[in-house]
């Protein structure tokens, strides 16, 4: 029963991670209709930045994670604006393209920048266990369980309850309404890619310590990502977040239990799912369905 | 007086390619006829992409995909089973035809982004597969095919496959234009600009779309099987989802929808790796990227578009004179 | 008709471009001048594998030294000819490894190609090669077919103790000093993990039966918690980990977050690099990594212990000279320099009237004594019945940050 709990707390772990970078996604598909690609990247490259402030220049953790959020911020606001706009006309094929260009350049950058080289990077959590009832549970798991809960909080109350979030939500609905209403929303889809690259940050930094750092320890993150962004519903931030953990509990009981599920079959299971829910139900389990009046 | 001036215009281009194809290994070194064997392999691959996402408007992350399942069908039928390598080239692509057809029907339900997660998820899948199942694939160790030989004596066997190949390649695009001038090619259009309207004339947007998918997986089968035949090896790792993605983007860098940019598409392909690195050893991947983002700005109907942007610039200043 | 301009002119341009290749030089010997030679090789320099790209460049690093520095014979250069050294990326896809060997060997008329890095890269080229009879020698990966099978491909040689012999060593060790000890295997579900596994067992002979379980594990696994729990379970003291570098690392991390510490840890020398070993200690604390054993055979220069001797003094100087901008302490660069530095001796002993053939006797007959970089009294030897050029290791023991050698040296292929 004790490794139950286990499988089921690194299953929450796992499913934080996938979690806020799912969230970024579901962002960028609501603010401006586009399936980002190059979400991943993003969050490592912020993630080669916190590394540099961290141990290049010797800053503190929390102030490189807060410092590494602002730079992520503006970034993501500047790929926005600079990158992504100046195809907002063109096919929705032209657009999948340019977020996988961002994706070869991030890529490459990260690379030529900061040299391909395996790289640690801490986690802020002790390296303590906690034992509850003989169950074991690390310290750091529960840390990044509570970091993404806390993102998804955070960006919750920020769409439900501020001027912001109500200001970005209707400019992502009807943005020719939005300007009539005196919204700026040029300004607003940038803030919504800002935010979004912060959530990519963050999941970049909780997954840095846990898969080993190097230009490519994104991918992986990213497929899970989309599988548990369509898994609940690449239009439902909630969808997305409860798709998320429960990809991440889910695959880990399996592996745990399942022998036939055994190591090879982690990766196929979660794109199986994938596809599965695509082809019976492409909004999700808690998406919209997707309407079209004729 | 146009219309005849523009088909005589249209055949007087094919016929010039057609010319270079068959006079090029004349002028070049073995290796680089090699390599332009190559760029026909990929000629075939994304003609057939050109059907699914340039007629038929459905975007496929998936190619190299069902490229690897052509390999891999090759690759098993003549190690495993002693079956002549060129007759497992139409086994392939038939075989990764059906399947291709059999993907279909679940993608029906997709659409746009739904489809290329769907297809990249299939890219990623595939190569898995092919991992796991290794008593039939070879696992990742993978399979050594023959090295290439020329049956032909005298002939190098590089300009053997050169001219496999492209006569490969030569029916394939006959064959595709064929195919799309017809009432089929009319129809896809139309499901691609106008799906709702279409549908409501009565075209079944079902049987297209999957005859759609089964077409570019057939094409890809072939590629595939050329490409072990060339290579003499596979495993997970030779097609892997950068491949799909660099299908792709020879695809829409040639102009989608324009059969003939496809050849800019496979030149792309096969050498902006290559003059990548030259250009920074260091950051190739990079240039790589940046040069995409400017052709997908500059260039929106890729290169077909730009000769056609040429093409009518020249014709309106000759009109002034 | 302008479309056909249009379809010729590319035609022309094409073909300008690609026509100064088209004639290639017609020699004796490919690649051999009286005053030069030339090297070919195929690396990972992109994508996921890049890691690795340091090798060529560790290489590149003491060929230009050895062009610029007078020999035993009283000439620079290697016999007196200088090295050209010309290598490309594959990103570890063998179908480019194919292509770019094919652009080595028929078009930039390589001697032969040296170091090619990758089990499967180079399987895919080894046909082409023998049949061209090309020397594909000291290649950059421990699979033991690349010694087993040198009867079958005499043009091909690998260069370092190969992942069989490495895990035989273990399983020796552990049948002599441990025979109560009950094994539990972590491993990359491929050639390169169930080589080692071979190795062990074939080592532990007729104690087999104390691996009480084993682990497979994939590259696109986020986690390896289910393994790890597994081998536990099953009653696990000594953990054998025989795993690329990341995913050791988080094997030791994800342990410590389970409270997890078997009585033995032994380690696969790939991945047990200082650097590695380093990030380890940081990710699981060095309670945990302590004890963990290994084998090696170079020296390490992130191992302070090595920096006065004269070799790591050597190395160092090397790249500073010819690599100023690399961080010598990675280990990959060292590698590249110990090959090649076998290289260039091979060169030498192969005669002046340097063939491919006469090449290949050499390497495939020879000893190499005193080689700075490997470890004292390691040598690189071949002959009629040994086709693993260096099989010497020592085992080591890891502590307070360190790794220190313990025991005589051992040769698992004598």
């Amino acid at each position: 029963m004790a490794s139950f709990f286990q499988y089921v707390v690194v299953g929450l772990s796992n499913g934080g991670i996938y979690a806020t970078l799912a969230l970024a996604l579901v962002l960028i598909h609501r603010a401006t209709g586009i399936v980002n690609f190059a979400q991943g990247e993003m969050g490592m490259f912020a993630t080669y930045l916190a590394w540099s402030l961290i141990y290049t220049a010797g800053i503190t953790y929390w102030l490189s994670f807060s410092l590494t959020l602002a730079l992520a911020f503006l970034g993501g606001m500047f790929v926005y604006l600079a990158i992504i706009r100046p195809f907002s006309h063109r096919s929705e094929l032209t657009v999948v393209m340019v977020t996988i260009a961002l994706l070869v350049i991030l890529n490459g950058a990260a690379g030529w920048i900061w040299s391909p080289q395996q790289k640690f990077f801490e986690s802020p959590f002790p390296l303590s266990v906690l034992s509850v009832r003989g169950v074991v549970m690390s310290a750091q798991d529960l840390g990044v369980i509570a970091v993404s809960a806390a993102c998804a909080l955070i960006v919750w109350l920020l769409f439900r309850f501020t001027r912001i979030g109500l200001q970005l939500r209707a400019s992502a609905l009807g943005p020719a309404t939005s300007r009539l209403l005196g919204i700026r929303v040029t300004l607003m889809l940038g803030i919504g890619w800002g935010l979004a690259a912060m959530l990519s940050a963050v999941s970049g930094m909780m997954a840095a310590p846990v898969v080993v750092l190097t230009p490519s320890f994104m991918l992986i993150v990213l497929t899970y990502a989309f599988a548990a962004a369509v898994l609940g519903g690449i239009d439902s931030p909630f969808g997305a977040v409860a798709g998320a953990y429960i990809l991440g509990v889910g695959i880990s009981l399996l592996s745990g239990y399942v022998h036939q599920i055994g190591p090879e079959l982690q990766l196929p299971v979660a794109l199986g799912v994938l596809l599965l829910v695509l082809m019976v139900r492409p909004n999700g389990l808690f998406g919209h369905p997707i309407v079209r009046r004729v | 007086m146009n219309v005849s001036v523009g088909l005589v215009g249209r055949l007087g281009a094919l016929a010039a390619l057609a010319a270079v194809v068959v006079l090029l290994p004349a002028a070049l070194s073995n290796f680089h006829t090699y390599q332009f064997a190559f760029v026909g392999i990929y000629f075939i691959a994304i003609v057939g992409l050109n059907v699914l996402t340039g007629y038929s408007g459905q975007i496929s992350l998936g190619q190299g995909a069902f490229m690897a399942i052509g390999a891999y069908t090759t690759t098993i039928l003549s190690v495993d089973h002693g079956v002549g390598v060129y007759w497992t080239i139409p086994v392939a692509g038939i075989l990764t035809g059906l399947i291709g057809f059999a993907f279909g029907f679940p993608a029906l339900r997709l659409t746009g982004v739904y489809l290329a997660l769907a297809t990249f998820a299939l890219a990623i899948a595939v190569g898995l597969m092919a991992k796991s199942f290794d008593g039939l694939t070879g696992g990742g160790g993978g399979k050594s095919l023959h090295l290439p030989s020329s049956p032909i004596g005298g002939v190098a066997w590089q300009v053997w496959l050169y001219y496999l190949t492209w006569a490969i390649a030569a029916a394939l695009l006959a064959a595709a234009w064929l195919i799309l001038r017809g009432e089929f090619g009319r129809s896809l259009r139309a499901l691609r600009d106008a799906p709702i309207a279409a549908t409501s004339f009565g075209i079944s947007l079902a049987r297209f779309k999957t005859l759609a998918f089964a077409i570019a997986a057939f094409y890809a089968g072939i590629a595939g099987s050329l490409f072990a035949i060339t290579v003499a090896y596979v495993n997970p790792d030779t097609f892997p989802v950068a491949l799909s993605i660099l299908l792709l983007t020879g695809a829409v860098l040639g102009g989608l929808g324009s059969l003939l940019g496809m050849v800019f598409g496979a030149l792309f392909i096969e050498f902006a790796p290559l003059y990548a690195e030259k250009l920074n050893n260091s950051a190739p991947t990079v240039i790589y990227g940046l040069i995409l983002l400017a052709v997908l700005f500059l260039m929106p109907e890729g290169a077909a578009g730009l000769i056609k942007k040429a093409n009518r610039a020249l014709k309106r200043a000759s009109r002034r004179e | 008709m302008r479309r056909a301009l249009f379809a010729l002119g590319a035609a022309v341009i094409t073909t300008a471009v690609l026509l100064p290749g088209a004639f290639g030089r017609s020699q004796a010997t490919p690649g051999v001048t009286a005053k030069t030679v030339t090297l070919g090789g195929t690396f990972p320099l992109s994508g996921p594998a890049s890691s690795y790209a340091p090798i060529p460049a560790g290489m590149a690093a003491y060929f230009s030294y050895t062009n610029a520095t007078a020999g035993p014979d009283g000439k620079r250069g290697a016999g007196g000819r200088q090295i050209i050294w010309k290598y490309y990326d594959d990103g570890y896809n063998p179908a480019k490894t194919v292509e770019r060997t094919h652009q080595l060997v028929e078009q930039d008329h390589v001697f032969a190609l040296v170091g090619g890095l990758g089990t499967e890269p180079q399987l895919a080229v080894r046909d082409y090669l023998n049949q061209q009879k090309v020397p594909q020698v000291y290649v950059s990966t421990g699979a033991t077919q690349f010694g087993a099978k040198v009867a079958t491909f005499p043009w091909t040689i690998g260069w370092q103790p190969d992942y069989q012999a490495e895990g035989a060593i273990y399983g020796k060790y552990i049948a002599a000093n441990e025979p109560g000890a009950k094994i539990g295997v972590l491993y990359q579900n491929d050639d390169y993990g169930k080589d080692y596994i071979a190795g062990l067992e074939a080592g532990l002979g007729a104690k087999k039966s104390q691996i009480v379980d084993t682990a497979g594990y994939e590259v696109t696994n986020p986690s390896l918690l289910s393994q790890i729990l597994e081998l536990r379970k099953a009653g696990t003291d000594t953990l054998m980990i025989f795993a690329t570098p990341s995913p050791t690392i988080t094997a030791y991390a994800t342990m410590a977050k389970i409270g997890w510490k078997p009585a033995n840890i032994y380690v696969n020398s790939v991945s047990a690099t200082q650097t590695f070993m380093g990030i380890a200690v940081k990710s699981a604390g060095a309670a945990e990594v302590n004890g963990s054993i290994s084998t090696y055979y170079l020296k390490d220069p992130a191992n302070p212990s090595w920096a006065n001797t004269p070799g790591m003094k050597l190395y160092m100087q090397i790249m500073a000279k010819y690599a100023p901008s690399a961080d010598p302490k990675n280990g990959l660069y060292f590698y590249g320099m110990a090959k090649a530095y076998d290289v260039v001796q091979q060169l030498r002993r192969a005669g002046g009237n340097l063939t491919r053939d006469s090449f290949m006797r050499s390497v495939r007959n020879s000893t190499l004594v005193g080689s700075p970089f490997t470890l004292p009294t390691v040598k690189t030897t071949t002959g009629p019945k040994d086709n693993f050029p260096i099989s010497q290791q020592r085992l080591i023991r890891f502590a307070d940050g360190a790794w220190t050698p313990f025991g005589p040296l051992l040769d698992p292929r004598k």
